[in-house]
């Protein structure tokens, strides 16, 4: 909203932007990172979706109006920029708690304790890249900064990660930058949090955790790059709850997955990374889901055998996130399965590959078309959309409207690429975990891993210090 | 007892803003006789605030037009960059003179 307003103003043409009033602190502070600090809103009263067409025909007509014809008649106070620190520049000094004390209290850190970042630390960091320590790898919504080497060894070293986590941290943000990802969207209301998904021998060579409780806290390099990213979301991306993060619950961030490569091997199958043509590379892949479920004791000697309950599972976790395949995204829902070792082997053992998997997945994981739209139209309120008008209109395929059969079953995604299969966790036991991807809001975006030329010599090194 | 805290200089983690502050268009003298834009995120409800809109502006303000969020798009959906990147065009074609986009909800 604020980005088609900014683009009116900078156009020549006045705006009014309709904001409820809950999201005011955030119009606030995105209005910063798009250099028109002053752009001004019309408050909305409440949230539309809780009141009647009275109701919020009084509140547009007595409250909202005014705020819009204000706005596009009178001309707001002029500002101008707010200094700031540079690049380089000391900002504490102190102990340990002189020092996490200012960084909490300017909103620098995430509530734990920081390792501080001072120069000498920041330097073993960039020892592991060859990129120069001003290289932007892009420019980063809302607060409109500079991704740069620099601030990655910053937050890296704040993060607790090890010297030798930097070119993960570098193809992170790599990431991070990339539109198809959309960093803009990580304050929406979902609250959704970044999965990484790791893969290559850098997995090993790093000591992350493949097997057993990847998930889980506990393990330095899964735990402090995980704890990276969210950091780096805030301090350089600008996203601050009560401001530009407007979570209505909102997740703390996840740790690393990191793939079994081992098993995947075993099996014939290809990794994660061969989704991004980079098989057997170094490689993060990043995606964003606002939650997810653990499916436990999935059960059976065949693949046909495991399947109906994976099936069930799958549709399970799907409700609003249905708006990414049609309607809010076109296509852009890629739902992510994490499968233990032994469903693999024993999928695998059936004569599947990845995409047998996928295939069955799609054409059976599928709901009825009036659920589908009861989802998006009646629950979600989303006022005039039905899977016959979008079809008429050549938006989505002929399969979400086969028939006019309302009890027809339509699929979860468009295709069956669009589902991401990783192989990690517990080598002994029989579970997968569904993660409810957010479509645009997050979109699966991979990078390679670059690794420094004298990669072997630095790791060594940075193992004995 | 000795002062464990050890001594740090710390470094700023942010790193430069990419813009600057820029000035906000000139405002209008009136509303009436004026093509105002309507811009929509397709969620929220904003087909029915634009239309109780229309009515009070139309009310206060002879001969005000009204470009339909129809025209636009969905202004963030899974085209929002391509969408918004092709409003100024839209704006100068259509003889828009003032934006409202909604709804930031």
């Amino acid at each position: 909203m604020l980005r088609a307003s900014a683009a009116g103003e900078l156009s020549g043409v006045p705006s009014s932007t309709l904001v409820c009033e809950g999201f005011l602190p955030l119009a606030t502070a995105a209005s910063v990172g798009l250099g028109l600090p002053n752009m001004p809103v019309a408050r909305v009263i409440g949230h539309p979706g809780v009141q009647s067409r009275e109701q919020l025909r009084t509140n547009v007509l007595d409250t909202t109006l005014q705020h819009v014809i204000d706005n596009l008649l009178k001309a707001p106070e002029a500002v101008k920029d707010d200094s700031e620190p540079g690049a380089r520049d000391v900002v504490a000094k102190g102990g340990f708690d002189e020092i996490n004390d200012y960084f909490y209290r300017n909103e620098l850190s995430d509530g734990l304790p920081i390792v501080p970042p001072t120069r000498e630390k920041v330097e073993q960091f960039l020892r592991f890249t060859e990129r120069a320590p001003d290289e932007s790898l892009g420019n980063l919504l809302p607060d409109s900064r500079a991704a740069t080497i620099w601030s990655i060894a910053v937050n890296g070293v704040m993060a607790g990660c090890r010297p030798e986590y930097m070119p993960v941290l570098v193809a992170l943000i790599e990431a991070m930058a990339d539109h198809a990802y959309g960093v803009e969207h990580s304050g929406n209301t979902p609250g959704g949090e970044t999965l990484i998904i790791l893969n290559g021998p850098i997995v090993k060579q790093l000591g992350f955790n493949y097997t057993q409780g990847v998930m889980r806290d506990g393990f330095m390099a899964n735990t402090s790059v995980g704890r990276f990213w969210r950091l780096y979301l805030r301090n350089v991306a600008g996203f601050l709850p009560h401001k530009n993060d407007k979570a209505t619950f909102g997740n703390t961030w996840r740790v690393v997955v990191a793939e079994n490569e081992d098993a995947v091997k075993k099996i014939g199958w290809e990794p994660t990374s061969a989704d991004f043509g980079m098989s057997g590379e170094n490689t993060v892949m990043i995606s964003r889901h606002t939650g997810g479920n653990h499916i436990s004791s999935v059960s059976g000697a065949t693949a046909e055998e495991l399947m109906p309950y994976i099936c069930d599972a799958m549709l399970k976790q799907y409700s609003w996130q249905i708006m990414f395949t049609v309607g809010q995204g076109y296509d852009t829902l890629r739902p992510q399965i994490l499968m233990s070792p032994i469903i693999a082997e024993t999928i695998a053992g059936s004569g599947w590959c990845k995409a047998d998997f996928r295939r069955h997945l799609f054409e059976h994981a599928r709901m009825p078309a009036h659920q589908f739209e009861r989802i998006l139209r009646d629950w979600t309120q989303k006022p005039f959309w039905s899977l016959k008008a979008e079809h008429e209109a050549g938006r989505i395929p002929k399969l979400f409207r086969e028939s006019d059969d309302p009890n027809r079953l339509v699929p979860l995604v468009w295709k069956p690429e669009d589902f991401l299969v990783t192989v990690t966790g517990d080598l002994s036991r029989n579970s997968i975990y569904i993660f409810a991807h957010n479509g645009v809001l997050g979109y699966p975006v991979a990078k390679r891993i670059a690794l420094p030329k004298n990669w072997e010599q630095c790791l060594a090194g940075s193992k004995k210090s | 007892m000795a002062d464990n805290d050890g001594y740090y200089e710390a470094l700023w983690p942010r790193s430069p803003r990419q813009t600057k502050v820029k000035a906000l268009s000139p405002r209008l003298d009136t509303l009436a006789g004026k093509t105002i834009a309507q811009c929509w995120d397709q969620v929220f409800r904003g087909n029915e605030v634009f239309e109780f809109l229309e009515e009070g502006l139309k009310a206060r303000f002879p001969g005000v037009k009204f470009v339909s969020w129809r025209e636009f798009g969905n202004t963030h959906g899974s085209d929002e960059r391509e969408v918004v990147a092709a409003l100024p065009k839209k704006f100068k074609e259509m003889g828009v003179d003032a934006v409202i986009s909604g709804m930031g909800c």
